[in-house]
């Protein structure tokens, strides 16, 4: 880790995002590291779904900048103005920019197979025999091994969950972005799909979640984001952000979290 | 009754064909035009959609007739030599591309947003994310009230008589001319054109059967 710490592959600088007159990015700073995991927690309003989104430019950012390995998302800045990127080029920049949402949001008239398939047969341009093979390879990797001709509406929520995971890294993303996979899973369903993430983190991909799940986010994070009103309040490794009793609003929200889990 | 009839229909044959013919044409039109002008409709900008929203309205609110002729009086104002054919093709075609562009809309809108987020996120262009992942979600939704307008079309062409296109229509008040029977042979253009509509209405049900795959 020496020659990545001096340019991180996620670099987020004085983010501004309104929607109407709710300001909810109220400038953001974020670095992300290759390899790192980093978690973003916070109360539901706080901009960290917002945040997130904005990275892959599915929500369009007002002010500062977002860089993924060193290319500005969002804009262009030629000629020193900022112009909206073309539909092709934003195309090229989120095939680099892994995705999983919090409803899936698989393709449900494709198997399972063929909603990994879609990507690597549009975007990356593999040929049909390639892209089955690594399709079915990130299924098996997933657990889903026996699933790869079921319909999504054949399977558990678990089940979608991991295809969709299936579905952003079979692409050899740089960056996965997690929006809360596993809220809408009954409780039974979460371990199976964190166990994919935490295997995941263990081959070094470099992740950005946002989660409720603060027992994950703790033991799978490099570093923990603790958002509050539009602005990163609390930042830092999962230990001293867990342990920061010394910040009202970040205590208030982690007993808030505890209350509900008992 | 039966025999006039059956006399009659050898008369009647050119003038379906004109009928399947025009109605064929303006079907295909109203596809092409009514599915681009829904995407413009769902996805366009203000910019786009507002003169679609305004084109689909107000043709949607004139009597086809009034379209047919105000085309036909007008298009020679412009100094373009059109047919009766073509003019009266142009009329029936922008008054079902209005009612393609609604039916499209719909369809397209009952798309979940979520989808097109997902197709956007492993870095489809537009253009593939509505070939390969909102179309044939779409398609279910699109059809039964697609093959509507093709019923509907193939009775506007009805009109097309009145601008002197010869079609089954006006053959049918041609043999009527001749014959002054105009019972029965009303009633055979009756059944004529119930028979190829209620094959299309057959033909939606059988498509309808099989796009049921997805969840409901």
């Amino acid at each position: 880790m020496s020659g990545n710490d001096a340019v991180p592959l996620v670099r987020v600088r004085g983010l501004t995002k309104s929607f109407g007159s709710n300001q909810v990015l109220k400038g953001i700073d974020l670095d992300v590291v290759k390899g790192q995991v980093v978690s973003v927690i916070g109360a539901s309003g706080s901009g960290k779904t917002t945040l997130l989104r904005c990275v892959n430019l599915l929500e369009t950012y007002d002010g500062g900048s977002i860089q993924v390995d060193g290319v500005e998302v969002g804009y262009d800045d030629a000629n020193g103005r900022r112009r909206p990127r073309g539909e092709r080029e934003l195309a090229h920049i989120r095939a680099d920019i892994g995705m999983v949402f919090q409803l899936f949001n698989l393709f449900p008239h494709l198997t399972a197979r063929d909603n990994v398939v879609l990507g690597l047969r549009k975007v990356r341009r593999m040929d049909r025999a390639a892209a089955r093979e690594l399709a079915e390879q990130w299924l098996v990797r997933v657990g889903l091994g026996d699933k790869l001709d079921s319909l999504p509406i054949e399977l558990s929520g678990g089940q979608q969950q991991r295809v969709g995971i299936a579905r952003a890294v079979a692409m050899n993303p740089k960056v996965l972005l997690l929006d809360e996979i596993t809220s809408a899973l009954d409780p039974e369903l979460v371990g199976e799909v964190l166990t994919v993430v935490r295997e995941l983190a263990d081959d070094g991909m470099t992740m950005i979640l946002v989660t409720h799940e603060m027992s994950f986010a703790r033991d799978v994070s490099s570093r923990v984001v603790f958002m509050d009103a539009g602005r990163v309040a609390v930042e830092g490794p999962p230990r001293e952000v867990f342990g920061a009793q010394t910040h009202e609003r970040l205590r208030t929200f982690l007993a808030r979290i505890e209350l509900k889990r008992l | 009754m039966i025999d006039v009839m059956l006399k009659g229909l050898p008369f009647l044959w050119q003038g379906l064909l004109v009928t399947l013919q025009a109605s064929a044409i303006v079907v295909v039109l109203a596809l092409v035009a009514g599915v681009i002008l829904g995407v413009g409709l769902s996805y366009g900008s203000h910019w786009i959609a507002w003169p679609i929203r305004l084109f689909s309205d107000f043709v949607r609110g004139l009597p086809l007739l009034v379209l047919i002729f105000s085309i036909f009086y007008m298009l020679p104002l412009t100094g373009w030599k059109v047919s009766n054919f073509w003019s009266a093709i142009a009329a029936l075609a922008l008054f079902e591309t209005a009612h393609v562009s609604e039916v499209a809309r719909g369809a397209l809108q009952s798309i979940h947003p979520g989808q097109n987020e997902a197709g956007k996120a492993i870095g489809l262009t537009f253009g593939q994310r509505m070939l390969y992942v909102v179309f044939p979600q779409a398609l279910r939704r699109f059809l039964p009230p697609w093959i509507n307008t093709v019923v509907d079309t193939v009775k506007g062409s009805s009109l097309l008589a009145l601008v002197g296109i010869v079609d089954l229509m006006l053959s049918i008040q041609q043999v009527i001319g001749r014959t002054f029977k105009p019972m029965p042979l009303y009633v055979l253009g009756a059944l004529m054109y119930f028979a190829i509509n209620y094959t299309l209405s057959q033909i939606s049900r059988r498509l309808e059967a099989r796009f049921a795959y997805v969840r409901e």
